[in-house]
């Protein structure tokens, strides 16, 4: 029935609908057609406080709904006690039942309005004609909330890209930027007739394969500049004998990023592409990746690992802000970002402990650990030190005496990296700490009583030491004392039962009643993204890598191990992985944004600041740390 | 909806002078046992052009229907009247229905016998009813003739009498709106105002249930019990 004066019009009810549908994704996205298809078939329900809009004994679900008002939410009884518990929430706008639509089987969830709720919802025919005829809307109902993460991702990276320019993805896969055809020799040519061949290609670099064209080593004309400024021999020496031996190579099909990353931390400038069978196919150098993007990561790691003087180091930490920028803006997601910074991160460690070194060698072989946050390769930019000393007692020596020679080294190092940027440990988890700078048989004795005596203590600081990497020095002290922490870890159910129970107190921050919990501690209305968003992911993920074995200590890593290792259904660990990545990701942008603003660095937002689509996606993110929780509890018997 | 309507125009044409079809309207239904969960309710809202009923007019029509306790978009009624003649200079501030609207509006006997059949019977809801009540059945039967009576029941009075504890600081549409939090999409048209008519009604249905309300005889019987409690109450 269409109104007269406005023939071509629809009745204002209907349009009233469309304009309410368009606030909300993925209704934003689609088609005025689809949208009046949908007005003119939806039914508006009303459901007073606590009535159940859904439940699984209605058998196979026949309507998708969607919140005109009010709020709907899940209730699970939970296995063990049979109690019910709220698994999620969906406020104005959002839909539902999306799984066991398309699955077209009940829903496992009670459906229950919380206060006064209406609801619009269509028939399933309406639902599978618009989900045939609209893409926005299949997409939609196919991948959940998270077909609206790239949108998010997209914004991120438009705005960040406002203020660089250019565009080229980071995930671009190797093979584009390959040179094809390399410049090559055997090692037994002269040097000198290797830089002839370079020179007669116009390149500075040239790879030395053996028969079967495996890369064994690499010479630049960098490598030339030192032989012949330290007259390290002959022009007519063997090229095998002066070359980097084992160059980095890659397969075709790694990205830029995992190139860029590898220059960065080994200050090579070129990367050799290899095919499965490790045989050269091609080559990448810097300039390659970074000619076109001004990113100068590569070049700010080499500054960094190169510095003199730890003046310079100092100076240099401010461009790391001005690169996080860069490469957000090109296509670099939160996980990417946060590895750049702790690669970065990690570079001014180990150039302040050869400064260090190099001033006031102590003598006594080390390797420095790092924990937390750092530990797992998650630094933002507001970060502090969690460090540690692993030694090995020389002969003739008490532990005691090493520690008298490595402490103040240690010292001066901790105050130094204070200078760079890295906060002191309020708790005083760094290495010139008695307690923390010990040898192999004394970390292992501290492990086993960290495991056996399980305080409430030990819990705190479970976050912490259960995240290690050695960041300098010979790795191998550290995997030995890693595998016996492991395999202890392993076989004490227990101790994994109570770092269960410690990482599902800290619940993500959505109750029944208000879409957000605030952060306890905080202001009324900040939300602490990384205590409440993140540290639900962090812990429980923790504890499920340690009972299986996962040594990497990198979250996202340990999510991808536990599902190549069948602990998580890989549906879930793509959710929890790209759940974890968003939250990472609208703190860093906040971080950016108070840098912009002058403001010290905080974990602290206010939702209210966040656009709803940013909300949304966060209270979804919240929704799967709480899943991820709830396998915890059903693994644990919590 | 276009094409219903479209199709009910040829019909009303190739079906001649018009005249079967108004001796085959249909009979109003009385409140019985009809279940509140499975009966048609039609809930409705006319803009006029003032508030006197002796001499004022119909200019639109704006009505949902309730069934199984939803409001079906696609089950709605929405139309501007042609009365070219008539003087809107009162109210076409309130309504924003200018001259202009009115001389492309439906012909009023086209629009009453489509409304008729429509409503199909059914109970009639509105909110403060009388008037409604008074200008609907006015038009009814001078330009159909028809007299026969709908049932009509007050929304205004539902509301008080199923929540008889809500603070609303006022008896109006607006003020229950603002209760439920209802967003009305345009106020003072009639199809927007008959929709959060509805909305209101549809809080009403669900609240009768949970008190044992369950068809249109215990709600007349409801109110009538109401409407004593009122009277004792009042003063003298």
């Amino acid at each position: 029935m269409t109104a007269a004066p406005q023939d071509s019009e629809r009745p204002q009810n209907t349009r009233a609908i469309m304009t309410f549908l368009r606030e909300h994704s993925p209704f934003s996205n689609m088609d005025d057609a689809h949208l009046a298809h949908f007005a003119e078939h939806a039914s508006l329900r009303f459901y007073a406080d606590d009535d159940v809009v859904l439940s699984p004994e209605d058998g196979p679900v026949k309507r998708f709904y969607i919140v005109k008002q009010g709020r709907i939410r899940g209730e699970r009884s939970r296995d063990k006690d049979g109690e019910t518990e709220t698994t999620f929430e969906i406020s104005q706008g959002e839909c539902f039942p999306l799984a066991a639509l398309i699955g077209e089987r009940p829903t496992r969830t009670l459906h229950r309005a919380s206060g006064d709720t209406f609801c619009l919802s269509i028939e399933h025919d309406t639902f599978v004609m618009l989900f045939s005829q609209s893409d926005p809307f299949r997409d939609f109902c196919l991948r959940g909330v998270s077909s609206l993460l790239d949108q998010v991702n997209q914004r991120i990276q438009s705005g960040a890209m406002a203020s660089i320019g250019g565009s080229s993805s980071l995930d671009t896969p190797l093979e584009r930027y390959a040179i094809r055809n390399p410049i090559v020799c055997s090692p037994d040519l002269p040097v000198r007739k290797a830089v002839a061949r370079m020179h007669e290609n116009n390149v500075g670099s040239i790879v030395i394969t053996d028969d079967e064209r495996h890369p064994t080593g690499i010479f630049t004309l960098r490598d030339l500049r030192t032989m012949v400024a330290e007259e390290k021999g002959p022009l007519d020496t063997p090229i095998g004998q002066v070359m980097t031996k084992n160059p980095c190579c890659l397969t075709a099909e790694a990205d830029a990023f995992e190139a860029a990353m590898l220059m960065a931390e080994h200050h090579f400038a070129h990367i050799c592409v290899v095919d499965d069978e490790n045989r050269l196919i091609g080559m990448v150098s810097e300039r390659d990746l970074f000619s076109l993007q001004r990113v100068d990561l590569v070049n700010l790691a080499r500054t960094i690992g190169t510095a003199s003087h730890l003046r310079t180091l100092v100076s240099l930490r401010t461009n790391v802000s001005r690169l996080v920028d860069a490469m957000l803006a090109h296509g670099a997601d939160s996980g990417q970002v946060v590895k750049i910074i702790t690669t970065l991160n990690d570079v001014t460690v180990r150039r302040v402990l050869e400064l260090n070194i190099k001033k006031n060698d102590p003598g006594i072989p080390f390797t420095w650990l790092t924990f937390g946050s750092e530990g797992r390769q998650e630094q933002t930019l507001l970060t502090d030190q969690d460090n540690g000393i692993l030694f090995e007692t020389p002969e003739g020596m008490t532990e005691d005496q090493v520690r008298e020679k490595l402490l103040p080294f240690a010292n001066t190092v901790n105050k130094e990296l204070a200078e760079c940027g890295f906060t002191l440990c309020k708790g005083n988890i760094m290495a010139s700490n008695p307690k923390l700078c010990l040898s192999g048989r004394e970390w292992d004795d501290w492990f086993i009583r960290f495991i056996d005596a399980s305080t409430p203590q030990n819990l705190v600081y479970s976050s912490i030491f259960l995240d290690m990497r050695a960041v300098f020095g010979p790795t191998e002290p550290l995997d030995a004392l890693l595998d016996k922490v492991l395999a202890r870890i392993r076989k004490n159910a227990l101790f994994q039962k109570m770092l269960a129970g410690n990482a599902i107190t800290r619940k993500p921050p959505l109750t029944m009643f208000r879409n957000f919990r605030y952060a306890p501690d905080g202001k009324k209305h900040n939300l602490d993204l990384k205590r409440q968003g993140l540290a639900p992911f962090v812990e429980a993920v923790r504890v499920f890598a340690l009972a299986n074995g996962v040594g990497e200590a990198n979250t996202l890593e340990r999510m991808r191990k536990l599902a190549d290792k069948g602990v998580f259904d890989p549906k879930d660990a793509n959710a929890w992985q790209e759940a974890y990545s968003l939250i990472q990701a609208i703190r860093m942008r906040a971080h950016q944004e108070m840098l912009e603003r002058d403001e010290p660095l905080s974990n602290y937002i206010n939702p209210d600041d966040l656009n709803p689509l940013d909300r949304r996606i966060l209270r979804e993110s919240f929704r799967q740390a709480q899943r991820l929780q709830q396998k915890l509890e059903v693994t644990y018997q919590l | 909806m276009l094409e219903q309507i479209k199709d009910w125009i040829e019909r009303l044409r190739a079906g001649s002078t018009g005249g079967p079809d108004r001796e085959h309207l249909p009979t109003p239904k009385t409140a019985g046992h009809q279940r509140l969960s499975d009966c048609r309710l039609i809930v409705l809202d006319l803009e006029t052009t003032g508030l006197n009923a002796a001499k004022d007019e119909v200019i639109a029509i704006g009505a949902v229907a309730i069934h199984k306790n939803a409001i079906a978009m696609g089950d709605q009624f929405d139309l501007i009247l042609r009365r070219p003649e008539l003087d809107i200079s009162e109210t076409v501030l309130i309504h924003g229905i200018g001259p202009e609207a009115l001389t492309r509006g439906h012909e009023t006997e086209d629009a009453l016998l489509h409304l008729l059949e429509w409503m199909n019977g059914d109970p009639i809801l509105a909110y403060h009813s009388a008037f409604d009540q008074k200008f609907l059945e006015k038009a009814l039967k001078n330009t159909l003739g028809y007299t026969q009576p709908h049932t009509w029941i007050d929304v205004a009075e539902m509301l008080p009498a199923f929540f008889p504890d809500a603070k609303t600081g006022g008896r109006g549409l607006d003020n229950w709106a603002d209760f439920f939090g209802l967003e009305v999409s345009a106020r003072h048209h009639a199809a927007a105002d008959a929709l959060a008519t509805a909305e209101l009604t549809l809080a009403v249905i669900n609240r009768a249930h949970k008190n044992d309300v369950a068809t249109l005889q215990d709600l007349n019987d409801k109110l009538k019990y109401y409407r004593r409690l009122q009277n004792m109450h009042r003063p003298g």
